[in-house]
């Protein structure tokens, strides 16, 4: 697993990957290092979620990916 | 102790016959649970202001009774105010005091919602919960009612309450001296800085009784108004229209609120005040002109404190100030003093009344140390057992009241108590625990609202009933 991330620090345009296999950009962060407003750029489980906007969970975040 | 069934008239506990009232209902656990459900859980309560939350995820962490609540402005600028508990395990969603959000959060185990109170995050939905928990079902607990009222906010747990301005019926017209401009504009009234915050060690109604007008303790005052810390170098406030104005006190037996004022004669004007400050002098002075022409005869009308039932104080003219008296056992209560400014006063203006007002009032105010002395002590002096076997006296002009108070042509709402000769009454405090026992005996909105009576309808069109 890696190490524990440190929401708070994530800005608009973060590529994250998520613990389902689908990888996100975050759109906003209410900084409250639980959840994250992103939207879905792929997702191996559930292809509608694509382009999507949902509140990613804080534990459901396994990586950063690429930051802005 | 438990004084099961023995609340309001019917024991006597409030017995405005005799004019006593029992010390009991001060500092009695089990009275004061039953408060929190027949009064804070029914009346309208004062919430905050719109200048507090003037952007969308704008909030302020409020209180109703016991109760923690969120006062916010959605994303669409609707304003709402929530219970500040989470739907899950009840934790605080929010715990700053004031700020400006996407989402309430629950730090427990992460429950999230958007400011217009929707649960719109749930920790593994899929997994955990199967994607099957209604989350429509699960928002945030919002008051029953709210209510905006020239910028103030307020709100009530109760569906079945009346609006909040019938609430208030005539007395509106005296919360309009605490909140409309200076120059007599409707409205136009702003928070200046901060809110502040105290604990005092004695029951919540110590404050609300003096605020309605305990005119009995000027006394108190007395080593304030030598030091003079008033905003013409002298007394505690500018206090010459006592010398030429009737002193009232006026009180709404059905509503439960009371205020005091002072009505200048026909054709004086109301005297210089501010003097420390040519500017803020002259401001008040223009300000003043202004209203006696907008307002015509009711611009002869000044303000002195008064209290909305059950916890809301004002003191709408030196200092403007809206207090909350919040319940914090029989035995405490948190003191919140909003101060109340012009919004379009010149900055001047702002800055010598925020220095004169904490000068004033607040935990480090001169004239408020004085009066949470008393309180505090009388409180604790009134626990023990036998002290708890005395009642307390409130004879003070017992059946001078008028009904239809008139002077030089100025018609005043409410029942009236001149108190300009007799210097003092206990006919507004009276009133308080009336309304107070009222509410801790009827069941229902159904039996407090008793202005919607067919008999009382009458009443208001001249004849009068009795019974």
């Amino acid at each position: 697993m890696s190490e524990v991330i440190n929401l708070r620090l994530l800005e608009p345009g973060t590529k994250i990957s998520l613990s389902d296999g689908s990888i996100a950009e975050v759109v906003s962060n209410p900084l409250d290092g639980v959840w994250v407003f992103a939207r879905y750029l792929s997702s191996p489980s559930d292809a509608a979620l694509v382009g999507t906007e949902e509140m990613i969970f804080a534990q459901d975040i396994v990586e950063i990916l690429e930051t802005p | 102790m438990a004084k099961a069934g023995t609340q309001g008239y019917t024991p006597g506990l409030v017995d405005l016959a005799t004019g006593q009232i029992s010390r009991e209902i001060f500092v009695n656990e089990t009275i004061y649970q039953q408060e929190l459900e027949q009064v804070f859980a029914r009346a309208w309560l004062f919430v905050g202001h719109e200048s507090q939350i003037l952007k969308p995820g704008d909030f302020f962490v409020s209180g109703m009774g016991e109760e923690s609540v969120l006062l916010c402005r959605d994303r669409e600028g609707e304003i709402h105010v929530f219970l500040n508990s989470c739907r899950h395990r009840g934790m605080k969603v929010c715990r700053y005091d004031e700020g400006n959000t996407q989402v309430f959060t629950c730090p427990y185990h992460g429950w999230s919602y958007a400011t217009d109170g929707k649960l719109v995050g749930v920790p593994f939905f899929k997994e955990a919960y199967h994607g099957t928990l209604d989350r429509s079902k699960w928002g945030l607990v919002e008051v029953a009612q709210l209510c905006r009222y020239k910028g103030t906010i307020w709100a009530t747990w109760d569906a079945s309450a009346p609006p909040f301005l019938e609430y208030l019926g005539d007395f509106t017209c005296y919360l309009d001296l605490s909140l409309d401009a200076w120059d007599g504009r409707e409205g136009g009234t702003e928070v200046l800085g901060g809110i502040q915050k105290w604990l005092i060690p004695c029951n919540w109604k110590f404050p609300a009784e003096n605020f309605s007008g305990d005119s009995y303790h000027n006394i108190s005052h007395r080593s304030v108004d030598m030091v003079g810390i008033g905003p013409s170098g002298r007394g505690r406030r500018d206090m010459q229209e006592r010398l030429m104005a009737r002193r009232l006190q006026i009180c709404f037996p059905e509503r439960g609120h009371q205020t005091g004022v002072y009505v200048l004669p026909h054709d004086r004007p109301t005297a210089p005040a501010y003097r420390d400050s040519p500017v803020v002098s002259e401001y008040f002075r223009h300000c003043e002109e202004a209203r006696r022409q907008r307002r015509g005869e009711w611009g002869r009308v000044t303000g002195s404190p008064g209290e909305i039932f059950p916890n809301t104080a004002l003191h709408p003219r030196q200092p403007r100030t809206i207090a909350v008296w919040h319940p914090r056992g029989p035995h405490q209560t948190e003191v919140w003093r909003w101060y109340m400014v012009d919004t379009d006063a010149p900055p001047e203006v702002k800055d010598f009344l925020r220095q004169y007002y904490i000068r004033y009032s607040g935990p480090g105010g001169l004239t408020e140390q004085d009066d949470m002395e008393n309180w505090n002590y009388a409180h604790a002096a009134s626990r023990g057992t036998i002290a708890r076997r005395y009642p307390y006296s409130y004879e003070q002009g017992m059946g001078y009241e008028v009904q239809d108070f008139t002077w030089e042509g100025l018609h005043l709402p409410g029942v009236v108590m001149d108190i300009t000769e007799a210097k003092s009454s206990e006919h507004n405090l009276r009133n308080l625990y009336r309304r107070w026992a009222e509410f801790m005996e009827a069941k229902s909105w159904a039996a407090l609202a008793t202005w919607r009576r067919p008999a009382r309808a009458t009443r208001r069109n001249g004849q009068r009933i009795r019974g």
